[in-house]
């Protein structure tokens, strides 16, 4: 039964328990809101989302926020009392809030300063004193200014209600609340710079683009946090050609409202100084084609004298679907030696990560929270991707038994049952787990807390098996589909889900399911197999365990290639750099662990930040008609200059050659906002 | 002379003794009840509806009926909290209940759990009533030693464990849900229904909350009957007796049992000894702190629930807190909102900054700095409050809201002639009385 | 430190306890009792008794009047200032001589470390007003020269 009901004159038909703010907001009446915010429910402490119900089973002026929508409802949201009222509330938080906005890091993209103008209270007539408060330190990424809260409450339902940690809260009473912590000191919540988009004012700022710019002043657009493999949705704000910050999108499939602190703030790669932003040869610096060129010539005539297949290239799962199908076609047209992809070192199992999902059994991160029971098998969360610990988190709220099966000491911000067990152990115990009949298999010292595993699964009605790919190998990945396949066919809506390490793990081995670990790599290097490496947006010397072998392995090259934006160990041990753009800078498709291929916009063209070029002049600036490191090729252009053709002339373009040259890929033609789903093809 | 049920036991100086109560019929329901199940829960419920036995805590609402939202199937255990917070100013009958006749409230308590099948209750006291709770802890262990209370409770293999809770003070704790929290050891803001407490109230089980003076009227509902109860109020839809705590200017301050309908004049000159030599009457709140002051128009009016709220204000708690000619009450009015701005639990906007505000403008008008504007901004404000979170705020601007509607001259006086008429005008040659 | 033996009880209650954090206001005002204060040792030793955080205790403790998270004096004077003892007391000139009496304002604490000053709401004894509570007694019916009676009663007793 979906309920009818009428809003400001108009009609409107919303699902059931659907609240009368969001139903407004539905049909485009926007009801003013501080404390009500989706996620974090609501709680009607501001008071500010008063509307008039005029007719129906609720009458009189009611917090909207409070209210389900239910049929027959009258709603005015401009009567006059109500308005009155909402004006009145503002006026009292206005009474003790500073009024800094000058000097506000909110200023410009504050709630409450668009609410105080909206509401119409613009003349302070309150004549007293403001309380004031002392500010804490709460870490390098937070800025506090507790006089500007208006105790919406948000910031410490989201810390300790969503996430389930307890050093920040709020404390005082009547007029003196003071939100904060017991004492200063470096938040420990790794979500809480979610309280800097929460906080409806400039309590909570993001402290290190202080002093870089207004938001009207960026260069903004969403993308895709290439941190971890989840691939949440972001706001990456530019200015001056360097990312500025980065802030959560909202994504309904995958992360909601919320991005972890990792992903928030792992980007000051991207701006470093470090970073490679012109062609090297030798020592010699150059522009990115010319070196490219340059990195041609040497693969021809090493090609000639060793034959193809002594030329290689690493890749990483941190490249575009297209960085990733461009190389990997070089490789096959050129028979070169392949495409070694450094995600598997990191993640041994993820192969059969890929080949296990289905569009039947796949789940996506916002809908594990609403699973019952959750059962992971050598995934660590929180560690390996922290958003989905949180939902894990929200499902636990809502009543959900969480299980893990694990040798490692985990933490995690909600309770679960572990069976300490190895890696090793996974396998037999997965395949014990039986629909119907007793728990089977070779539980041994585990047959009690596993047949209270299968019992609970037995009970729940939507069971998710979590499943890692790192410290465990193929077998158990494949065990753990093969539980939700035996579930399934026994009618138990059972969904799988994988933790991958990157953001384009699963795009990877979508392209090449065969594509090769780095350890082949390293030792047909260290053989003399291989005398040449191009190594693309490469981490394999972050992923290698065994460094000496490693570095023998690099030192038996005859030529070392580097396309990269990082400076990497392989960058600077390189003989030829190209460098290549940022996903910021020249954006990207990348496939999550979930199957779902997201676009990733770039936020800014490429180039040398200002704050570089400028070298503190003032005006910052160079003499010149280009954008001084303007020329940096995307990296899957690279893969064109460097075999000494021309690259499809644009994304456009570099679409259809893809999608052709991979009819896998075909689906993302027809992506929308929300990204679609790509599986192997059968 | 009116009868005394609730304070019949009262001596000076002294408490009841259990013997003493039982000697006054005391227990004599609670061993019905359990022994022979007679009445039965459902009956006991029954009996308070129609005893029309309203909430003495301030809201008025009728036990019966609250008893009889615990769903029947409602999981176990279920609480029954007895509420002896008693914050509201100008309030101190519970303790004088409790200082009274212990046993009457521990009866009450175990025959009200009875009637939901609470098997644990929790008497929730303010840190002031330090004495009050121990003679509770003493008089709960006599009660257990008799069988009376705690486990198989005269063999009727029901229970009802009894437990003492201290507070450590704010007023907002003795509203309902906001005890529950407090007695769940979390901040105490108030909850908002649903769920209703009686569904999903301490650790999400059925609770029923209810006043000391409310659960010592149980035994005598159970024992004498509903039409006894109801006759002894003096007004038709009344029913039983009111423990009014009086204070203020009166020559006897005190608390006094009365039958509900008494007349406030009555009560104030042939109980309270009328108004200390001096003074004559000008207003007093009828029921606490949080409710209208009256101002002497209605001098003879009848307390009780139904009569009041036809005429606008509220019994509350019952406590008369009167005001004399020679009082302001510009500054009595500041001086109640300082305690509700000091005493918001600091959850909801309305209350938290706009009582604030409205304390303000109290001030500059007592101090003379008031503008004509002033009165239309309270006015404002305080109709506003409504709107907010909890009763408390609504609570908290009925004074001020008869200060301005009632007391008006008084108000403008303060404006126009910026300043207080009772501060520039010496001893009692020229009262300001006259002018209001 | 709190003694072994009232961390072992506490513990015990603890472990009793079907809910435990019932038992927190408990323990805060008996740890408060041993420290004269709820000094930061006594909040963070209360959080690890109750494995809490320290957070969460202040949260509690900033939120209730009768846990001091300032130093107090031996004897904690709170005096009402409500309505009626305000109206009968005179409750200006009452505080006056209070503070004269004691040699400092409200919120202070006297050298000696004995008397400490603060406002309080309606204590319950408004038949007694003017009243003050100091520590849990109450004195009702104050006029001046039985509040000095009393500061010197407690000055005697030490
Ligand atoms: C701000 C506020 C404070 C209250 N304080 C008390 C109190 O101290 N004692 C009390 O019995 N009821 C108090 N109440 C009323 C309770 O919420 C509740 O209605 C009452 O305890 C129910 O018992 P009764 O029905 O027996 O009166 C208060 C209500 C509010 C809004
Ligand atoms: S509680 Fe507040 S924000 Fe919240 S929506 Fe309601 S009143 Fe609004
Ligand atoms: S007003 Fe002071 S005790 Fe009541």
């Amino acid at each position: 039964m979906m309920p009818n009901l009428i809003i400001d004159n108009k009609k409107i038909r919303v699902a059931k328990g659907t609240r009368v703010i969001d139903a407004a907001e539905s049909a485009g009446i926007y009801i003013p809101r501080f404390c009500y915010f989706a996620e974090l429910g609501a709680v009607g402490a501001c008071r500010v989302c008063a509307v008039k119900f005029i007719d129906g089973p609720v009458e009189g002026i009611r917090m909207s926020c409070m209210v389900e929508a239910e049929d027959g409802m009258v709603v005015a949201t401009d009567d006059a009392e109500a308005v009155d009222f909402r004006r009145h509330v503002i006026e009292w938080m206005m009474m003790n809030h500073p009024h800094d906005c000058p000097v506000c890091d909110e200023g410009g993209h504050c709630l409450l300063q668009d609410l105080t103008v909206a509401g119409g209270h613009g003349i302070r007539r309150f004549a007293g004193k403001k309380r004031t408060y002392a500010d804490q330190y709460l870490g390098p990424l937070i800025s506090h200014e507790e006089n500007r809260c208006i105790q919406c409450y948000r910031c410490s339902r989201f810390y300790q209600e969503y996430c389930g940690y307890t050093d920040l809260g709020v404390m005082g009473i009547a007029q003196r609340i003071y939100f904060g912590r017991y004492k200063d000191g470096v938040l420990e919540n790794p979500f809480s710079g979610n309280l800097i988009d929460l906080c409806p004012t400039g309590v909570y700022t993001d402290k290190p683009s202080r002093y870089t710019g207004r938001r009207w002043d960026f260069e903004r657009t969403t993308g895709v946090c290439t941190t971890c493999g989840l691939g949440c949705s972001i706001m990456v704000s530019a200015r001056y050609r360097q990312v500025v910050r980065l802030e959560a999108a909202f994504s309904r499939a995958v992360n909601g409202a919320f991005i972890c602190d990792r992903g928030r703030y792992g980007f000051s790669w991207v701006n470093s100084e470090n970073r490679p932003r012109q062609g090297r040869v030798a020592a010699k610096a150059m522009a990115p084609q010319k070196a490219a060129a340059a990195a041609a010539g040497r693969l021809d005539s090493l090609a000639e004298q060793y034959g193809a297949g002594a030329i290689a290239v690493a890749g990483s799962g941190r490249s575009s679907l297209e960085t990733l199908a461009a190389w990997m076609d070089l490789c096959r047209r050129r028979s070169w030696r392949g495409f070694f992809f450094d995600d598997l070192a990191a993640a041994p199992a993820a192969p059969a990560a890929v080949s296990g999902l289905s569009p039947e059994n796949v789940v996506s991160m916002k809908a594990v929270e609403s699973a019952d029971m959750i059962l992971a098998v050598g995934a660590d969360p929180l560690g390996e991707a922290p958003m989905l610990a949180l939902a894990m988190r929200q499902a636990w709220r809502a009543g959900a038994k969480v299980f893990a099966i694990d040798s490692r000491d985990l933490e995690w911000p909600f309770e679960f049952q572990q069976v300490v067990a190895e890696p090793h152990e996974i396998v037999d115990l997965l395949s014990g787990i039986e629909p119907e009949n007793e728990i089977g298999g070779n539980a041994g010292k585990h047959a009690g807390k596993m047949a209270a595993i299968q019992d609970q699964i037995r009970h729940s009605r939507f069971p998710v098996i979590l499943c890692g790919t790192a410290i465990v190998d193929q077998s158990t990945a494949l065990a753990a589909a093969g539980l939700v396949k035996r579930l399934r066919k026994n009618k138990k809506d059972t969904r799988l889900f994988y933790t991958l390490p990157k953001a384009n793990t699963f795009g990877g081995l979508l392209l090449d399911h065969r594509v090769q670990p780095p350890d082949e790599l390293i030792h047909a290097m260290e053989s003399g197999e291989i005398k040449a490496l191009v190594a693309v947006e490469s981490d394999l010397w972050q992923n290698c365990t065994d460094r000496d072998l490693l570095e023998r392995a690099l030192n038996g090259l005859e030529f070392l290639c580097a396309a990269d934006c990082m400076a990497t160990e392989l960058v600077s041990r390189a003989d030829i750099v190209i460098p290549v753009s940022s996903v910021y800078e020249a954006g990207g498709i990348y496939v999550n662990q979930e199957a779902r291929a997201q676009w990733s916009a770039p936020a800014h063209a490429g180039g040398t930040p200002v704050r570089i070029t400028g070298a503190g002049g003032h005006p910052p600036r160079v003499i010149g008609s280009a954008i001084p490191g303007g020329d940096m090729p995307g990296a899957w252009q690279a893969a064109w200059q460097i075999a000494g053709l021309a690259p499809p002339a644009g994304p456009g373009e570099m679409l259809e050659w893809m999608t052709k040259t991979y009819p896998v890929t075909a689906p993302v033609k027809t992506m929308a906002a929300q990204g679609v789903r790509i599986f192997p093809l059968q | 002379m009116h009868p005394r049920v609730l304070l019949k036991n009262r001596k000076s100086g002294r408490i009841a003794t259990i013997d003493e109560y039982r000697q006054s019929g005391g227990y004599q329901a609670l061993e019905n009840a359990f022994v022979k199940n007679d009445p039965p829960p459902g009956d006991i419920r029954e009996t308070l509806l129609e005893a029309r036995l309203l909430g003495r805590g301030g809201a008025g609402f009728p036990i019966g009926k609250k008893m009889s939202t615990v769903p029947d199937n409602a999981p176990h255990p279920r609480y029954l909290v007895c509420n002896a917070d008693e914050m509201e100013p100008g309030t101190f009958k519970d303790r004088v209940l409790i200082h009274a006749d212990p046993h009457q409230l521990i009866e009450g308590i175990v025959l009200a759990a009875r009637a939901i099948e609470a098997e644990i209750a929790v008497i929730f006291i303010r840190r002031e009533y330090e004495n009050a709770a121990r003679i509770l802890e003493r008089e709960i262990q006599v009660a257990l030693g008799a069988g009376l209370a705690g486990k198989n409770i005269l063999g009727s293999g029901h229970d009802c464990e009894l437990v003492v809770h201290r507070s450590a003070g704010r007023y907002i704790c003795g509203e309902g849900t906001a005890l529950t929290n407090a007695l769940e050891g979390k901040r105490a803001n108030p909850r908002r229904p649903p769920p209703y407490p009686t569904t999903s109230g301490l650790w999400q089980r059925p609770t029923e909350v209810q006043n000391v003076e409310t659960l010592c009227c149980v035994p005598h509902v159970i024992s004498n009957g509903a039409p006894w109860f109801r006759s002894l109020a003096l007004t038709e839809n009344g029913a039983g007796t009111k423990v009014f705590s009086v204070s203020g200017r009166v020559n006897h301050p005190g608390c006094f049992e009365l039958p509900m309908g008494i007349r406030l004049s009555e009560l104030i000159e042939e109980h309270a000894g009328g108004m200390v030599p001096g003074s004559r009457f000008k207003a007093c709140m009828p029921g606490g702190a949080s409710t209208r002051l009256m101002p002497g128009s209605m001098y003879h009016l009848r307390l009780d629930y139904s009569e009041m709220e036809k005429n606008g204000y509220r019994l509350g708690t019952g406590a008369i807190m009167v005001f004399d000619h020679k009082t302001c009450l510009v500054q009595a009015a500041a001086n109640l909102m300082t305690f509700f701005v000091r005493e918001s639990c600091g959850w909801c906007t309305p209350c938290r900054e706009g009582l604030p505000y409205i304390l303000d403008l109290l001030k500059r008008i007592e101090a003379g700095q008031g503008r004509a504007e002033y009165i239309e901004m309270i006015r404002k404000m305080c109709g506003h409050m409504k709107y907010s979170y909890c009763a408390f705020a609504p609570g908290a601007v009925a004074p001020v809201q008869a200060l301005i509607e009632d007391f008006h001259a008084e108000v403008t006086d303060h404006i126009e002639n910026q300043g207080c008429p009772f501060k520039n005008r010496q001893s009692g040659e020229n009262d300001a009385e006259s002018h209001y | 430190m709190l003694p072994e033996t009232y961390i072992n009880e506490v513990e015990k209650r603890l472990r009793r306890a079907v809910h435990p954090r019932e038992i927190i206001i408990d323990v805060m005002l008996e740890v408060q009792q041993f420290y004269g204060w709820f000094s930061d040792e006594a909040l963070e030793q209360t959080a690890r008794l109750l494995n809490m955080s320290p957070l969460e205790i202040e949260e509690l403790a900033t939120f209730y009047n009768y846990i001091y998270r300032q130093p107090v004096g031996k004897y904690v004077i709170h005096v009402c200032d409500s309505v009626i003892c305000w109206m009968i007391g005179g409750y200006e000139s009452f505080v006056e001589h209070i503070q004269e009496k004691l040699g400092i304002r409200m919120g202070q604490t006297t050298d000696d470390g004995m008397f400490t000053l603060l406002p309080v709401c309606c204590l319950g004894y408004c038949d007694l007003a003017p009243a003050l509570m100091i520590n849990r007694t109450i004195y009702g019916r104050l006029t001046a020269e039985k509040f000095d009676q009393i500061i010197e009663d407690l000055r005697r007793e030490k």
